[in-house]
């Protein structure tokens, strides 16, 4: 369970609120979407410094403590913000990992400079809990942990502090952190969407440092916390394109109304609502049945997983169609929301996967 | 002063209104402890008379002024001793409906009755005022102490068992289309009331149509004031939408969530459950189920703690999707087979009838199109259409019923 009350919970939110209000908004966004690493490093700091960035991470490790439903209330205004800074490979997934293996004492300082904002991780592999799956990475863990071989879609691999390769090897994932300061290289892959940056590493015998002691059940949870996470910072995304679209719908005119009193759109609204308010609740559901550790965990978060992503996409692309030609430019925010939710589509397991996991779940029901 | 305190816990008032029923009611016979056979109207005046018929009605009008928590704490004592009678503040749309917009004469001579006896039935819809409610034609014309009604009504249902109906009627013609309509309580035991079944493309005869020539109703059982029915009429037709879209959910969520769906069952009995195709149309129906179970729990939770009603208005809406993509993958799922039909083919038939009965949902009490209008206007503020018939007499409106015949 959680160490945050629900109410410190909203109090946490509200400040995060404002914050990215002041510090996050769209002309900072854009200018930043320039810059090396698509985000400022000081908001990235100055999430550390209101105790966000080490949400998930133990008090013994500089952390606060919280459960996925903190991450995910977190996750959430990110998403809203569309700030891409790397948080679910950072903040939850990596520190997951190791603190659940063997060495989490020996990695204690990554743990809390993570929580510090002095350190990034990037997550790459062709395991199922790298963020972006490369399924033709062709890594190779070689004697004493050095490893060898190319991966892509490495979010943020440029400019993280760690890599945190995950590895599929002869019918199990194997974890290892490599340092920056090892030598392997590094060239940046250009993404649809403008502020996030995907990377090629191709390693040649690079040292890492093992994870070692994870079993499948910690890799399994590790990963639903992760989709968990994602499906709120959906949430989060299409609530605000969605409010938006509405606010679009009633200030703009043609034929002498307003284009929201036309059923033909109205209609479309409606629907759109049904499909942001459901995704809200199957994203709570997921967090909450994580941070209670529900026997029933994985079919939530399998059914949050394709909900999400499918809401983040419609809401997304209704969201240019009820705009109409100002939604075409690139200066109006909403192809940012749309490139933002198609790149999440595949994000931790796309759509059809997450519905034949969950559809797994009920066949196994008494 | 009640024997059921508002200030106590909830463990207290649970302790308290089992108690009496432990004094009233024999759970194991269903029925009053003291009377040899259950008989609605008995057992009823004994739960009004405690206040528990209508809990969350203020005591000067038979309830006990509990809150909708308290309500459910009372409601679920009554069903650990499966005794009836409560909760009718939620369900008996009648008495609601005087309780919210009838006079003090009319609440102090009509509720007791109500609440213990009559069945209540509706007479909104005509065959020209379907979605378009406010259009009614059905005429209520004054004639010293009583009003004489003339028109037909349709899809009411338990008309032929109901002693009084929840009328509109039109009483002004001069007046726009919202402004002219009365409510009553209309006697429908009565000469001048002739009413019909409908055979619905299910098969059953549940809705009725209602002929009324020269019926009368006393102008004391007006519900509200002249020509102001239409604002009674929507504290009603908000119940009852509240009701359809919920009436599911809540009770069910344990056994949905935990045993195995019955379209699973057909998916193995067809032998398509290792289709991927179907695998995917299985997964996203039993989930737009779940997601609408998790949407009625935070309407509930918002509800309660906010006082907001904007996700309750989504439950019939998602509702409608669900039983008619059930229908469908089921229909799927038998092939050839769902153009059979009868007692020797339950799987074509149940299939069959599932798929008619879904427009019931997507029709009855306002359609997907007249939901969809609600939740853009009421919940997201999109402004109303352009409405052609506004602000002009009644007796002006343009009316058609369209075509009804093949070909």
């Amino acid at each position: 369970m959680s160490t945050i009350q629900e109410s410190e919970r909203e109090e946490i939110r509200e400040a995060l609120v404002r914050f990215l209000r002041a510090e996050a908004g769209e002309e900072r966004l854009r200018e930043c979407m320039q810059r090396d690493r698509g985000y400022d490093d000081a908001v990235w700091r100055q999430l550390a410094d209101m105790g966000l960035l080490g949400i998930t991470i133990s008090e013994a490790y500089g952390g606060i403590g919280g459960s996925t439903l903190d991450a995910a209330m977190v996750a959430a205004e990110l998403g809203r913000s569309l700030l891409p800074v790397p948080f679910i490979e950072t903040c939850v997934i990596a520190p997951a990992l190791i603190e659940s293996s063997d060495v989490a004492e020996k990695m204690g300082e990554v743990l809390s400079s993570i929580a510090q904002g002095t350190a990034t991780i990037a997550i790459g592999g062709n395991a199922t809990l790298a963020p972006y799956r490369d399924a033709t990475c062709t890594l190779k863990i070689e004697d004493s942990n050095r490893i060898s071989g190319e991966v892509s879609l490495v979010m943020h691999g440029a400019h993280a502090d760690y890599l945190l390769l995950a590895i599929d090897s002869e019918s199990q994932t194997r974890c290892f952190m490599v340092s920056a300061d090892t030598e392997y290289a590094v060239e940046e892959q250009t993404a649809n969407d403008p502020a996030l940056r995907p990377a090629t590493i191709r390693l040649n015998c690079a040292r890492g440092i093992e994870l070692t002691g994870l079993k499948p059940d910690d890799l399994e949870r590790v990963r639903l916390q992760g989709v968990a996470t994602l499906s709120a910072l959906q949430t989060g995304a299409m609530r605000a394109m969605f409010e938006i679209t509405v606010d679009y719908l009633k200030t703009r005119y043609q034929f002498g109304r307003p284009i929201g009193s036309f059923q033909a759109l109205k209609h479309i609204a409606a629907d759109l609502f049904l499909e942001v308010e459901s995704a809200t609740s199957a994203a709570h559901a997921a967090a909450n049945a994580l941070a209670s550790a529900d026997s029933l965990a994985a079919r939530s978060v399998a059914l949050a997983g394709f909900i999400c992503n499918d809401a983040f996409r419609d809401v997304s692309a209704q969201a240019i169609q009820l705009h109409g030609g100002i939604a075409y430019t690139r200066e109006h925010v909403a192809h940012l929301y749309w490139r933002r939710a198609r790149a999440t589509l595949s994000m931790l397991g796309d759509s059809n996967t997450h519905r034949e996991a969950y559809l797994s779940t009920w066949e196994t029901a008494a | 002063m009640s024997q059921f305190d508002t200030d106590a816990s909830p463990e207290a008032l649970r302790v308290a209104v089992l108690s009496w029923l432990d004094t009233h009611w024999d759970s194991e016979n269903r029925r009053p402890l003291t009377e040899p056979t259950y008989e609605r109207r008995h057992w009823r005046q004994q739960v009004l008379e405690a206040g528990l018929a209508v809990p969350s009605w203020p005591s000067e009008w038979f309830g006990l002024g509990m809150t909708s928590a308290q309500c459910k704490v009372i409601e679920k004592a009554f069903a650990e001793r499966n005794a009836p009678g409560t909760g009718l503040d939620r369900y008996h749309l009648g008495a609601i409906t005087v309780f919210k917009a009838g006079s003090d004469a009319l609440k102090h001579e009509m509720l007791p009755e109500l609440l213990t006896g009559p069945i209540c039935c509706l007479l909104y819809s005509e065959p020209n005022a379907g979605s378009d409610l406010a259009g009614i034609r059905t005429r209520a014309e004054r004639d010293g102490e009583q009003y004489v009604i003339n028109g037909q009504k349709v899809w009411t249902s338990n008309a032929r068992e109901a002693d009084y109906g929840m009328l509109l009627a039109r009483t002004d013609w001069d007046a726009p289309k919202h402004r002219g309509i009365t409510f009553f309580l209309f006697p429908m035991k009565q000469p001048g009331v002739e009413i019909r079944p409908i055979n619905q493309i299910t098969g059953e005869s549940e809705f009725n149509e209602i002929f009324i020539e020269n019926a009368v109703v006393p102008e004391r059982f007006m519900i509200g004031n002249l020509n102001e029915g239409w604002g009674s009429f929507q504290t009603a037709i908000a119940y009852e939408r509240l009701i359809m879209g919920q009436g599911i959910t809540g009770r069910r969520r344990n056994s949905a969530t935990r045993s195995r769906p019955p379209l699973l069952e057909l998916a193995e009995k067809t032998h398509k459950l290792n289709d991927p195709v179907i695998r995917q149309r299985l997964a996203q129906a039993l989930a737009y189920r779940e997601v609408n179970n998790l949407n009625n729990e935070r309407a509930m939770t918002e509800m309660m703690t906010k006082g907001s009603m904007s996700l309750m208005s989504l439950s019939k809406l998602a509702m409608s999707r669900i039983q008619h993509g059930e229908a469908a993958i089921a229909t799927d799922l038998l092939g050839p087979e769902a153009l059979l039909d009868g007692p020797d083919n339950s799987d074509a038939a149940n299939t069959n009838f599932d798929a008619a009965k879904a427009y019931m949902n997507s029709i009855g009490g306002g359609t997907d199109q007249i939901q969809r209008n609600i939740i853009a206007e009421k919940v997201l503020g999109l402004p109303k259409e352009h409405e052609p018939d506004k602000g002009i007499a009644f007796r002006e409106v343009k009316s058609g019923t369209g075509p009804r015949t093949t070909g």
